[in-house]
């Protein structure tokens, strides 16, 4: 491929650009795709799990004696069934890897349960009733302990202590009391606090974010195998069968070599998907009762503590600017809600609060706190929404005191290329100029707000979110015909072979139907890391660029020996080598392929790590019309601007954005994770965990903008997560521009939004 | 308890054992496996189990096996006919209103019984018809794209 020095292609695309439908769309549509809850397997047994009614207790003891007795029941696992990883046990995965006494701990509780829903034993069984009524046999001897469930709760220095052994990151002197405050950072620049005292305007907002979940439809689902050498086969709904090899070879103490994980068509993920949920508790009992074990999990035992929702955050925010609209200072305190195990570092989310504004203080402060809820996994740009919600509501109270329009405020402030990121680097090419220019002259935000039976507002926010590159591995074998069949090791959560295929068909100069792509099992393909922070497009597409031309060059080496030519001067074009004049003799990939079969295998190979990232920014204009009567808050529109680098097929570009805001959607108005005292969620149903359905939603718009990352393939940039970003910050920010209230806790349900207006209306007590 | 029951399903009559706990869709799923039909939460919230009972879009999650005696149930399997899509079908392929397709077949149930019963239905006729099936990839609007496509071609070729 061509490359100009911003990374921009130069050569005219064929194929990569194009509004071409999945090349797997057929089968979705027709039902004829495999997910594993669809597998069956000849003397194939059913797994359940039995899982902590209590949020916090000691274990004294398990008998599962009588649950064994039952006819029909062939195994029973508990933590003793695995070996005892120490703290600090890690598997490579991105940057700071897993530790795999935490996944341990997800998958089997050892000693003591941190949330209700924490597995504690399993059973094989020849039916799922019979595994159901094996469950409840089991006697397990609890000794209550405290629960811990606010952030704030779990932090006061008399709050329970969850794990011994866990004592704050990031203090120095080393703290010596353990602490449920599992990390602190720090990011700081200039004086923050002095510039709030000085400035000619300043806001502060404190926020408060419920716990919510990634609500992919399918449930987690394992097919475990055991052959009669003892290699395990997986057949799993995973973001990545790298990672989850690595996961269950660790928790069973297997070698790589015996076991396999084949990734299956995954119905939804989100980040929730990266982790094991029952994988290696299904091998154990495969093992145990030499039987394929299947075990699907329920829906309840999705939202019930089965797998990791996303984390909520309590964040106070001010920020300040001068008389001009120049932004002085931002400062923030950030606490997020891991539930029952350390999570991830506030880093991102203070960095996805800060990064878009030129801003020379500030003092971000952010807390890793862990509550006796369950341990919270990934989700979609996680942290940014949490983030956009606390800064983009001051940002937009900044504006309203400046009496200054609040795109004018972000043109004043935005970062551009070259700015300093928070972490102190500066920022690769960004086009968030462009973006805001094309908000400026976009409808959305030109036209007029009509009137409507109630308050009407129109709400801006900006969102950023950085993304990640890490591991993609791939390799092309050229067929018989001359076609390349590709073979990848990311699993497909976006459209990843369609886009793959434009890719290798552009780079061959081929049709997309020429080319098949394939996700490659665990020991079919070169280690990748998971389908997670908007990496794979841009990895994968840097790995395959690679691998084709690896692949051509080999094809080129044989074309010269066939038309007697030195392999320089060959020309490529449209899947034929062509010889320079006078000869101008020519072969086609079909030809060279079969005249050469029995030469070998022509294998391209492939490999991205440490791709320059693709950071993502997003505007997003929403109008929404508030009922004051109820406080139910109608979307009425709403338009997505985002630099996608290049779009490699705008139809999934399109889809991931629509998607995401819709989920930011749901999270703003509709979704919230509901705790009892004693830790139990209450809303453990879709029904009460209400997701948004076509009704709740309007048509999302999305404008494309196109700001190519240089040195990476083709430019392309991240897309999937950023638009989840926004969201809720452009809502609330219109509800405030509608009835001038601001509603500080997420999600903003009519209750929350109809307290708000009264209590403005009652006025200061 | 297992009881011997005959219905048609895709247009073909079957005779199937069932057990009095089965569901319409263990039956479809698990006795015949027509795997088309998902479950994403077994309590009739999500519709990705949606199937036609007697042309009317059903919850196969909340209909019991034996309640299916002597009636028609099309599942998604039955919908292409002979390897060439439903106009819903091919338009939710151009359109990219599947992404990760767990929703999709209840979809396509749910938007069928829509057209056969409504030519030209309105945008908010779609999305109320399609209101009992979650979607968590597309943010609908390709889905409601999709299906008036479909529409329109239908009534194109109705006349």
């Amino acid at each position: 491929m061509n490359l100009d020095p911003t990374g921009a292609p130069t050569a005219e695309l064929k194929v990569i650009g194009k509004r071409l439908a999945r090349v797997d769309a057929r089968e979705r549509v027709t039902g004829q795709a495999i997910y594993p809850a669809d597998l069956k397997l000849p003397g194939m047994v059913h797994a359940k799990i039995l899982r902590s009614p209590l949020a916090h207790a000691r274990i004294r003891g398990i008998d599962s004696t009588r649950a064994q007795a039952i006819k029909g029941v062939l195994a029973v696992v508990t933590a003793a069934d695995f070996p005892a990883l120490p703290v600090g046990s890690t598997i490579p995965m991105g940057e700071t890897g897993y530790d795999m006494w935490m996944v341990a701990a997800i998958n089997m509780a050892r000693d003591k349960v941190h949330w209700v829903g924490q597995p504690v034993a399993a059973v094989a069984a020849v039916d799922v009733h019979t595994a159901a009524a094996a469950l409840a046999l089991i006697a397990v001897d609890y000794e209550p302990l405290e629960p811990v469930l606010g952030i704030l709760a779990a932090m006061a220095p008399e709050a329970p202590v969850l794990h011994e052994h866990v004592f704050t990151k990031g203090i120095e002197p080393r703290p010596r009391a353990a602490s449920n405050v599992c990390s602190r950072v720090v990011i700081s620049r200039g004086d923050a606090s002095a510039a709030l005292q000085e400035a000619h305007a300043s806001a502060r907002v404190r926020v408060e974010v419920d716990t919510a979940h990634q609500g992919y439809l399918e449930p987690q689902v394992a097919m475990a195998q055991v052959d009669a050498n003892g290699f395990a086969t997986v057949w799993a709904s995973t973001q990545g069968q790298f990672t989850a090899e690595l996961m269950i070879a660790r928790m069973l103490g297997l070698p790589a070599s015996k076991l396999k994980v084949v990734p299956l068509e995954i119905g939804g993920g989100f980040g929730g998907k990266i982790a094991i949920h029952g994988e290696a508790v299904a091998v154990r009992l495969a093992q145990k009762c030499q039987r394929p074990v299947k075990l699907v999990l329920t829906r309840e035992e999705v939202l019930q503590g089965g797998s990791g929702p996303a984390a909520g955050a309590l964040i106070d925010i001010a920020v300040a600017a001068q008389k001009d609209g120049g932004l002085r200072a931002i400062e923030g305190t950030y606490r997020m809600d891991a539930g029952g195990l350390p999570g991830m570092s506030p880093s991102l989310l203070m960095q996805a609060s800060a990064a878009l504004y030129q801003c020379p203080n500030l003092s971000l402060e952010g807390y890793d706190v862990v509550t006796n809820k369950p341990r919270t996994e990934a989700y979609r740009g996680p942290g940014g929404i949490q983030a956009a919600f606390a800064v983009e509501q001051a940002m937009d109270m900044l504006c309203q005191k400046l009496g200054m329009d609040p795109l004018e405020f972000r043109k004043r402030n935005a970062s551009v290329t070259g700015s300093l990121m928070p972490i102190g680097t500066p920022f690769p090419a960004i086009g968030l100029d462009t973006i805001l220019e094309a908000v400026g002259r976009h409808p959305c935000w030109t036209e007029p707000l009509a009137p409507g039976a109630f308050p009407r507002g129109r709400g801006l926010a900006l969102g950023y979110w950085r993304g990640t590159s890490m591991t993609s591995a791939a390799h092309i074998t050229i067929a018989g015909d001359g076609r390349p069949m590709v073979t990848m090791g990311a699993v497909d959560l976006s459209g990843t072979r369609s886009t793959m295929a434009q890719v290798v068909a552009e780079e061959f100069g081929l049709a997309i139907e020429d080319v098949h792509v394939q996700t490659g099992d665990s020991k079919s393909v070169g280690y990748s890391d998971g389908a997670a922070g908007s990496r794979v497009a841009r990895t994968m597409t840097a790995a395959l660029v690679e691998a084709c031309a690896d692949a051509l060059r080999q094809l080129r080496m044989r074309a010269a020996e066939k038309l007697q030519s030195a392999p320089e001067l060959l020309h490529y074009a449209d899947a034929v080598f062509r010889a320079p004049q006078p000869s101008g003799a020519a072969i086609s990939l079909a030809e060279l392929m079969q005249a050469t079969l029995t030469d070998g295998a022509v294998v391209g190979r492939g490999v991205s790590s440490k791709l320059p990232l693709g950071v993502e920014i997003g505007a997003h204009v929403c109008d929404v019309e508030v009922d004051t009567d109820s406080g139910l808050v109608t979307v009425l529109r709403y338009t997505a601007f985002q630099d996608v680098g290049l779009a490699l097929n705008p139809i999934a570009v399109e889809g991931q954005i629509e998607g995401s805001v819709v989920q930011g959607l749901g999270w703003a108005l509709l979704e919230g994770f509901d705790y009892g005292p004693d830790g139990r969620l209450r809303n453990a149903s879709l029904l009460d965990y209400r997701m948004p359905t076509a009704l709740d939603v309007p048509r999302i718009e999305s404008v494309i903008v196109e700001t190519p990352v240089p040195n990476v393939p083709y430019g392309v940039r991240g897309v999937g997560e950023v638009p989840i970003v926004p969201p809720a910050a452009a809502v609330a920010n219109a509800i405030a521009r509608a009835v001038g209230v601001r509603v500080c806790r997420m999600p903003m349900t009519p209750e929350r939004v109809l307290a708000a207006i009264r209590a403005v209306q009652a006025g200061p007590t | 308890m297992k009881t011997l029951l005959s219905c048609t399903i895709n247009a073909e009559a079957h005779t199937v054992l069932v057990d009095a706990r089965d569901t319409l869709l263990d039956l479809v799923r698990e006795g015949l496996g027509l795997t088309g039909s998902k479950e994403g939460c077994g309590n009739g919230n999500c519709g990705t189990c949606t199937v036609l009972l007697d042309g009317a879009a059903v919850n196969a999650c909340l209909v019991l096996a034996l309640e299916v005696a002597g009636r028609e149930v099309v599942t998604i399997e039955g919908v292409a006919r002979a390897g060439e899509l439903h106009p819903i079908q091919s338009a939710l392929v151009e359109t990219g209103g599947t992404q990760c397709g767990f929703c999709t077949p209840g979809i396509v149930l749910a938007a069928k019984a829509l057209l056969d019963t409504n030519a030209d239905p309105s945008e908010q006729d779609i999305r109320q018809a399609i209101a009992g099936n979650l979607c968590r990839c597309t943010g609908y609007g390709k889905i409601v794209d999709a299906i008036a496509t479909a529409a329109a071609r239908l009534r194109e070729t109705a006349t």
